[in-house]
């Protein structure tokens, strides 16, 4: 009986002691469980980091010709679309399209029929890898990275010198522009005047380009109009108003002082850029490989000495021969193909059979 | 015979053929107004060929209204009068469609010279710029083969039973149908598109639709 009275005091100090001792040494070993769980994700996320960047990082590159393409890695087809884009790019630049071997494209396809995160490449033309090999060859042929010619011929130009993608739809319209623009230049050209060619495709230097491009007063009239009568009723606060109902009235010189209040550059052309784009592809079909060497090669000299230069023949050849080809291309008329009246005769007849061959009067 | 049936077709679609006549012959007429004018300007072709382009869509509009009226004003009375007159005659079916055929595309020649008249006098009137042409014999020739397109199909189809009009719009629901749960499935088809190609692309029965109607062009 004593001895049971001894031991339970004895025992329950024992229990206090152990659990006391027992609650840090397991907080300790939790702590070291969590600490080891928390190492563990550190070096799984550093393992997926590893890969993301690996996915990302990693990169092919395609050759063909001079033409190199940086990608990573993916089912598009690059490839093919770059053996079909490299003969219509050498055939433009010439020898200059070497400066393609140090000028890569950055193409990042992208796989189109997930969420996950697009691949980052700094400058890169992202394309779903499933794009089909002609819009690749376009992508290819629109963002060509060949160095910029020098800003007098970009101006003239009124852009990059690019592989032009349809040349036949691209010269019809330009036969539209000769046809339709509102300029006497552009007329007479189509009419075969070849001193107006030269000024409707601004290969004339003048300090007065109004007076040059829109001599008439009626072309002015129709230019006022026509491209800038939004602009000048609401440009300075309407301060134009009173001038621009007084060339609506007919007073002409209101009309030529509105076109000379235009901010510089702002005179628009008689011919876009598809006519300029038509007659440097001329020029540097009809000067060979190193036609557009020289072209960027003689940055001082008039726009129309250049390309007489590129091309090997005189200006008025050269525009000779682009307003031949201009005119060769004039779009079809009519939409109907030769044999389109008899197709559509032939379905009268089978809508007329089917006609007869109605179930109406049948007895039932 | 076919005279007494050109007669009452006359008769029950005179006022859909003079009012698609007028609007065939003025057609033409109203789109090339800018140009007709003396004091306009040359220089505004691109314009000119605007207002054309804009006045051309209703040439196929026209076209496929006075076949679709034609068509139904030839059937109507037969349809009244459940086709016990057509049935009293002493003709085999087939000659009898063919004759109501043939007295209907007649009376559509009325708006297809009225088209024809409207786009030369037209072209003869205006200041056409240098460069632009105008096609007054094309045009009222497509005119013509879209008219008859046009009346041919509604009038197969009004030739037919309510259970093939039933039919034809089942298979055309079928492929509404298809095709909005080919889009909910996410699948890569497209019904209505190649459909489109099929029908109005050549040599597809409505290409005579498709397209621009150009009086005056390049």
């Amino acid at each position: 009986m004593c001895s049971w009275r001894w031991w339970l005091p004895l025992l329950a100090a024992s229990v206090r002691t152990l659990a006391g001792q027992e609650v840090p040494r397991l907080q300790a070993r939790a702590d070291s469980l969590a600490r080891e769980w928390r190492r563990a994700n550190a070096l799984a996320d550093m393992v997926d980091s590893l890969n993301h960047a690996r996915a990302a990082g990693g990169t092919d590159t395609i050759s063909v010709g001079a033409l190199r393409i940086v990608t990573n890695p993916s089912p598009a087809r690059l490839r093919q679309a770059a053996a079909r884009a490299w003969p219509v790019i050498d055939s433009l630049y010439g020898t200059e399209a070497r400066q393609l071997e140090q000028r890569p494209y950055l193409i990042a396809p992208y796989d189109p029929d997930t969420t996950s995160p697009k691949p980052m490449l700094r400058g890169a033309i992202q394309v779903p890898w499933d794009k089909d090999v002609a819009s690749l060859v376009m992508i290819l042929l629109t963002n060509v990275p060949i160095g910029r010619p020098d800003a007098a011929l970009q101006n003239w130009l009124g852009g990059p010198v690019l592989p032009i993608v349809h040349p036949e739809p691209a010269r019809a319209a330009v036969y539209v522009q000769l046809v339709t623009a509102p300029s006497q230049a552009a007329r007479s050209c189509f009419l075969g005047v070849m001193s107006d060619c030269r000024t409707a495709l601004a290969l004339v230097d003048s300090p007065d380009p109004l007076r040059q491009w829109y001599p008439s007063a009626a072309e002015q009239r129709a230019l006022v109009f026509k491209s800038f009568a939004e602009f000048l009723t609401f440009s300075d606060h309407g301060a134009h108003k009173p001038a621009l109902q007084s060339c609506r009235a007919g007073s002409d010189s209101a009309c030529r002082e509105l076109l000379r209040s235009l901010p510089p550059g702002a005179l628009p052309r008689p011919l876009t850029y598809d006519a300029r784009a038509a007659l440097v592809h001329l020029a540097l079909r009809l000067g060979g490989r190193e036609a557009y060497h020289r072209l960027v090669a003689t940055p001082g000299k008039p726009i129309a000495d250049r390309l007489a230069g590129a091309a090997g023949v005189s200006v008025d050849s050269l525009v000779s021969q682009w307003r031949s080809e201009i005119l060769a291309a004039r779009p079809a008329p009519v939409t109907v193909p030769p044999w389109g009246p008899w197709a559509a005769l032939g379905w009268t007849a089978v809508f007329a059979v089917c006609a007869l061959r109605s179930s109406r009067w049948r007895v039932s | 015979m076919f005279r007494v049936m050109l007669y009452s077709q006359w008769k029950w679609s005179r006022l859909i053929v003079a009012l698609g006549s007028i609007a065939a012959f003025a057609l033409p007429i109203v789109s090339v107004q800018g140009a007709a004018r003396a004091d306009s300007n040359p220089l505004r072709a691109g314009e000119l060929l605007q207002a054309v382009q804009a006045w051309g869509t209703l040439y196929p509009v026209l076209a496929a209204a006075l076949g679709l009226l034609v068509a139904i004003a030839t059937w109507a009375p037969d349809h009244r009068g459940r086709h016990v007159h057509a049935l009293s005659l002493p003709l085999p079916r087939w000659r009898y469609v063919l004759l109501r055929f043939g007295a209907g595309g007649t009376l559509l020649a009325a708006p297809v010279i009225a088209v024809a008249a409207g786009a030369l006098l037209a072209t003869w009137s205006a200041t056409i710029p240098a460069g632009l042409q105008g096609y007054p014999v094309a045009l009222a020739i497509r005119f013509a083969l879209a008219v008859l397109v046009a009346y041919a199909v509604f009038f197969a189809v009004s030739a037919g039973t309510a259970r093939t009009a039933g039919i034809m719009l089942g298979l055309i629901g079928g492929v509404i149908l298809v095709q909005i749960i080919a889009g909910v499935a996410n699948l890569d088809l497209d019904l209505f598109g190649k459909l489109q190609i099929v029908v109005l692309n050549w040599p597809g029965p409505l290409a005579i639709f498709s397209g621009r109607w150009m009086l005056i062009d390049v």
